[in-house]
This record gives C-alpha cells, structure tokens and sequence, in this order.
C-alpha cells in the first residue's frame, strides 16, 4: 500500500498552507496563549494532510472489523447493533435497587449495570461496627446470596446482560460468586450468562483504595482466578473491565489511562499463560472501561488510539491471529469528576458531550451520568434524564448512520498518532518497572496518579482549565434547583436479614465453607471454584474476607 | 520546625475516593505545613492519632456520604476527652443543605465540591 498523499500535492499544498499561515500568524484576534490536550499534546490552529504524510489507510487504520480495527471492532457497528445504554444503579437494600433496575428495564435501558455500597466493595458486612455508617451508600448492599437472590428477583438473568461494578478483586470473588451462584439456583447454565464483572487488582490496591487492603499479588492472584473460572465455565462473561475509568476519576491523564489499563490487561495475560490457558479461549472476553472526559477531540482520539495499540499488542507480542482476541471492546461512562456541584442542571450538557466523543469514538456500550452526581447519586428523575441524554444521542442525532465519521480527518488521525506514541512509552516504562503489579507494589503508580491529579487541580486553580460556574460564570447565593437523593434506611435491614440467616443456616456448612476457602488459599487453589459452592451456605462476604485476609495478610498502599 | 502548624488529613469510614484528600495534603504541605496523611479511618482512631502526633488540624474527606454520622462523631470524641485546642475541617461531596448541620456540630470548615485550593490553604493558615 502506498500513501495517499504524493509529493507534488503535498508541495503544492505547502505553499498555499504558507499563504493561510501568514494571515493567521499576522491576525491580531488571537490570545496569546499555548493550545494543548488535556494530556499535553500540542493543538495546531488547522491539520492538513502535511500531517499524515506516511499515513497507510489500510495498515494504520483498515476497515471497521479488521486489524488494527482503530474504525471499530465490528463491521457493521451502530447500523448492526448500536451501543447498550447501561445505566449505573443501586443504593440502599437490594430491595430497593432491585426496583431500580427494574424502572430502568421498563423504561429502556438495554442492560443492567449494578454498582455496591462501600463494605460490600471493600469485602465487609454491614453490620461490621467500621462498615456501618457506609452502609447502602453509594451502592447495594449485599452481605449473603439471600441478598443476591433478592436484588435480581423477578429480573431474566439469563436474557439481561449484566454488569456487576465489583470493582475490587476482594469483592468480586464473593459477589460474581454469589450472582453464579443465584444463577444457578434459578437454573440457568453458566455458559448463557451474558455480563461483565469489573475485577480490577488496581481499584483495590491503587485507586479506591484503604489502609488494609489485600496486598497486590493476593488481589492480583484473585482477579485472575475468576478470568480462569470463566474461560472453564461461563464462556459469555467478561471477568474483568480493567477500570481505566476510575483511574481516570482518581486523577490521571487519558495517556496513563490507556496505558495502565493496558498494562494491567499484559500482566493478566502472562498470568493466565502462566496457567495453562490457550490464549484465545480468555482474550477475547478481556474488556474495558473507559472515561468520558472533556477533552472531546482527545478523547475520540484515545479510543481509536486504544483499538491500535490493543491490536498490535495481541498480533505482536502475544502471537495470536484469532480477531477476536485482537478487539479492543469497552464501555464509557462520562466523567464523575467532570461534574460541577454549582449549577447542577449544566451537567446534561457536559455529559451529553463526554457521550457523544464514546459514540464517534465507537464505544460499546454508554453510561450517561445523572446531574446531580457532584452532589449525591441520582434520584429517579436524574436517573431518567440521563437514560434520555442517551436515547435521544441514539435515536434523534442520526449519528448511528456512518460507522468512525470522524476517521480520515487529519486533526483526528494525528492526534490517534501522538496519543498513541504516548501510551506506548508509559506502557514501556511499566514494562521496564516489572510490569503493573510491581509498579503498583512500589507505589510508582500512586505517584504518577498523584502527580497528574494535583496538576489538574492547580491548573484549574489557576483558571487555565475553565470550569462553567466553579471558576467561571459562578452565581452568588445559588439555591439548588433540584432535590437531593436520600439514602433509604438499610442497615436495621440488613442487620435483620443477617440475624435470622445467622441462625438459621446450618453452621456445619458454613464452617466446612471457612475449612475450603482456607485450604484453596493455602494450596493456591482457584478460589472461584470453592467459593461459588461455599456460598450456597449462606457464609457472608464479610466471614470469606476474614479468611482471605488472615491467608494472605494486609498492605497499606504508599498513598502519600 | 516547632513552629509549623500540623494537620492530619484522614479519609472518613469506608470512602473508597483519594484524589481530593491526597491533593488537599499537597497543597497544604506545599505552603509549608506538616501533614500526617492516615488514609481511611474510623473518628476513635482518627482522634487518637490527632492527639499522639499534637496535630493542630483535623481534615476529614469523605464523599460518600457518611458525613453527617462520623464527622460530628469526631467532635463528640473530642469534647468528651476534653481537647479543645483542634480545629476540625470537611472536604467532599457536601450537599449545601448539610453545611450548617456540621458548622453546628462543630466542624470549623466545611469545602464542598469546587472549593479552590488557596481557600482551604488560606483556612489552614488562620486557624
């Protein structure tokens, strides 16, 4: 293949580009000031093709569907399928968010996508004096697969693809147990389960993080026990969304995102290798997360960059020549931290900008945050909203037509390019640290992280990086146009449930369950494996912790 | 060194979010303040930490929500020891509803989502 662009037409656009230049340069309307990326990359006034001299169209971007697959990992796309909108949800008792999800189904959404409280994340029960004040916030609760059984009561699990945001391995390992597990019971085959479990070692260790967190290797070792699992067992899942999204939330930038992300999916890999596991029958179920943040050109450039560098990788360094295996497949929500608490109602705008950059950027799947985010999770109307900011991109912009319309666009396709070449050195660089669990064992990525963040905050400090009504156009005396969600009651719940299943499982079972998992640690067993069966006892999240946590110790992350 | 003031920053309960706590410390040391950075804590650990290590500050950071329930708890532990040389202060996501329910409980600061750096810096100072 050759280039697209010869020489003499390239000259011949040189000259008149240096006519164009001129003016610009002489225009006295310009601020002086330097244009860049959010990720740093310098931004020119206009591209032309001067920018892309080398570019290959079939070898740099191909069709959608085939290497290197930056046009998108199907060939039909939006006109075949368009993107699942799964809206985030839960709070309170499984009770309660069990309602939700169902509001959502009737109303649209087209998967669920189910985040837990903040014990439940971290592995505790609610009643657990140090978990109790968390309890049903931010998420359900859930302490045994009664809850479980509850939360998807009356919900098809065997038709409804769903995303479980357990994004800690040490949560995971208990709570994708218990939705196998319930599954199981309902009678549906492993094997028809469609859906996604978050997974990730690095939320647990690096970016949602505590002091006595499971130590890097354990988290890790866990993470991976449920890739295994289900490349043996439930063929249709996704075990793991490497959370580039929350990294991105914890305050990184979009390179480091793609590249941690990357990273971590690298040293997954070598370990399943390292198990005996053929490539491709667990690669092509690796998915991820990203962020939808509000650099709208980077951002479309990231995901394009993302489906490259993904491609190369699996071609290159791993060997494989199945396609699917070689699909970069991710799911976008818009950013959290994007959100102002001031003037809340402008978060439809921003959000409905984050998810427009997912859809030109081809995204597989798209969360639109509620407007009250900044303040507390959604109540039912910002919930509705937001499923609307995201039918109404579906059904009313036509942009579902084209498939990658911004492709070929020499801004887009250069800024694909410098992104790329970004990524590719921090991906080297964690390469060259040991990979990402010794990246993360070193606090390396914490500083990094850390780093970016505090940059971010002074710039916009500084009023370099404009915020509508925080750093600029800020009312004074603001009242609140909207009402704030409040967390229903769920502890006297869950402290109810957990007292009468306390007394009424046979504590034989649970007690054998406690002897399992405790062995599968020490033999270095898999753990899914003990634990899908050990929950059946009723054993609680918090009671498996206490066992993994006294098998392979605790760590204080090096946050500062 | 003596002279430097001291502030604890800790993450209250179970809030997974370390972003704005990490960038408050930050900011805070690099205007030329001690920090002793703890992480997640529950307020009875929180306020004997405060004490062994003499802190002049207390900073809480919470976005989950837990705050009406721990924060004043930190107070109450305060008064009931009898310490009444530490100001206590609050960033996260605060619904400004909640503002003056923690001013009355005792919190001497309170920074919701967008509060400027220099703000919190310039609270430090003058505590």
């Amino acid at each position: 293949m050759t280039n697209l662009f010869n020489k003499t037409a390239l000259d011949e656009l040189g000259e008149n580009k240096k006519t164009w230049q001129d003016k610009f340069d002489k225009s006295k309307k310009m601020e002086n000031k330097s244009y860049q990326t959010l990720s740093g990359i310098p931004v020119k006034p206009l591209y032309t093709p001067a920018d892309l001299p080398d570019m290959d169209v079939l070898q740099d971007l191909g069709f959608p569907g085939q290497a290197p697959f930056v046009r998108g990992v199907h060939p039909t796309m939006y006109r075949g399928r368009t993107w699942t909108m799964r809206q985030l949800a839960g709070y309170g008792p499984p009770e309660e968010t069990n309602k939700r999800y169902k509001l959502l189904l009737d109303e649209g959404a087209t998967g669920i996508n189910g985040i837990f409280d903040y014990p439940t994340l971290r592995g505790y029960d609610s009643t657990d004096p140090v978990a109790q004040a968390d309890c049903g916030r931010g998420g359900v609760a859930i302490d045994t697969l009664e809850d479980m059984r509850i939360l998807f009561d009356g919900i098809p699990v065997e038709k409804v693809s769903s995303s479980l945001v357990t994004c800690q391995p040490i949560c995971n390992i208990t709570v994708q147990s218990m939705y196998f597990a319930n599954a199981k019971n309902r009678g549906v085959d492993l094997n028809h389960l469609t859906g996604t479990s978050q997974n990730d070692f690095l939320m647990e260790t690096c970016m949602a993080t505590a002091p006595g967190v499971l130590p890097p290797f354990a988290s890790f070792k866990l993470s991976c026990d449920a890739i295994e699992f289900c490349a043996k067992y439930a063929a249709r899942w996704n075990p793991i969304s490497f959370a580039g999204y929350n990294y991105r939330e914890t305050g990184c930038r979009a390179d480091q995102e793609i590249a941690f992300v990357i990273a971590n999916a690298i040293a997954c890999i070598d370990e399943m290798l390292s198990r005996g596991l053929d490539l491709d029958s667990f690669a092509p179920r690796l998915s991820f997360f990203l962020n939808g943040h509000n650099d709208f050109f980077e951002e479309i450039a990231k995901y394009r960059a993302a489906r490259r560098i993904w491609c190369n990788i699996m071609q290159n360094r791993f060997k494989t020549k199945n396609p699917r295996s070689q699909t970069f497949r991710f799911h976008v929500q818009t950013a959290g931290v994007a959100l102002t608490a001031q003037q809340p109602l402008n978060n439809i705008a921003r959000a409905a900008y984050h998810a427009l950059a997912a859809v030109m950027g081809g995204a597989q799947s798209v969360h639109i945050d509620g407007y009250d985010e900044g303040l507390c999770i959604p109540t039912e109307l910002s919930a509705i909203t937001a499923l609307r900011s995201n039918q109404i991109l579906q059904l009313e912009t036509r942009v579902t037509q084209t498939i990658d319309p911004l492709g070929g666009s020499y801004f887009i396709e250069s800024l694909t390019n410098q992104l790329e070449e970004k990524i590719l050195n921090i991906i080297a660089e964690i390469d060259q640290l040991g990979g990402i669990v010794k990246a993360t064992e070193t606090g390396w990525i914490h500083n990094q992280v850390a780093d970016a963040s505090y940059e971010y905050q002074q710039a916009v400090d500084r009023g370099e990086i404009p915020v509508v009504g925080v750093n600029c156009h800020t009312m004074e005396d603001e009242v609140l146009p909207i009402e704030l969600f409040k967390v229903p009651e769920t502890l006297d719940i869950q402290a109810q449930k957990l007292a009468r299943i306390k007394k009424e499982r046979n504590k034989d079972e649970v007690q054998k369950a406690i002897a399992d998992i405790a062995r599968g640690c020490e033999k270095n067993e898999n753990l899914m494996e003990i634990i899908i069966d050990a929950v059946q006892s009723f054993i609680t999240e918090g009671e498996i912790t206490d066992v993994l946590k006294s098998n392979y110790g605790v760590w204080d992350p090096p946050l500062f | 060194m003596q002279n430097k003031k001291r502030v604890l920053i800790a993450r209250l309960g179970m809030d997974a979010h370390w972003r704005g706590s990490v960038v408050v410390a930050r900011a805070i040391r690099d205007a030329g303040f001690e920090i002793i950075y703890l992480g997640n804590q529950t307020p009875e650990a929180i306020v004997e930490i405060a004490i062994e290590e003499d802190v002049d500050i207390i900073g809480l950071s919470t976005l989950s929500g837990n705050h009406l329930i721990l924060a004043p708890k930190v107070i109450e532990l305060l008064k009931t020891k009898k310490i009444d040389d530490k100001t206590v202060m609050i960033g996260g996501t605060i619904p400004p509803d909640d503002v003056p329910i923690l001013k009355k409980a005792g919190v001497a600061g309170v920074f919701g989502p967008g509060s400027p750096l220099d703000k919190i810096v310039e609270f430090v100072a003058k505590s």
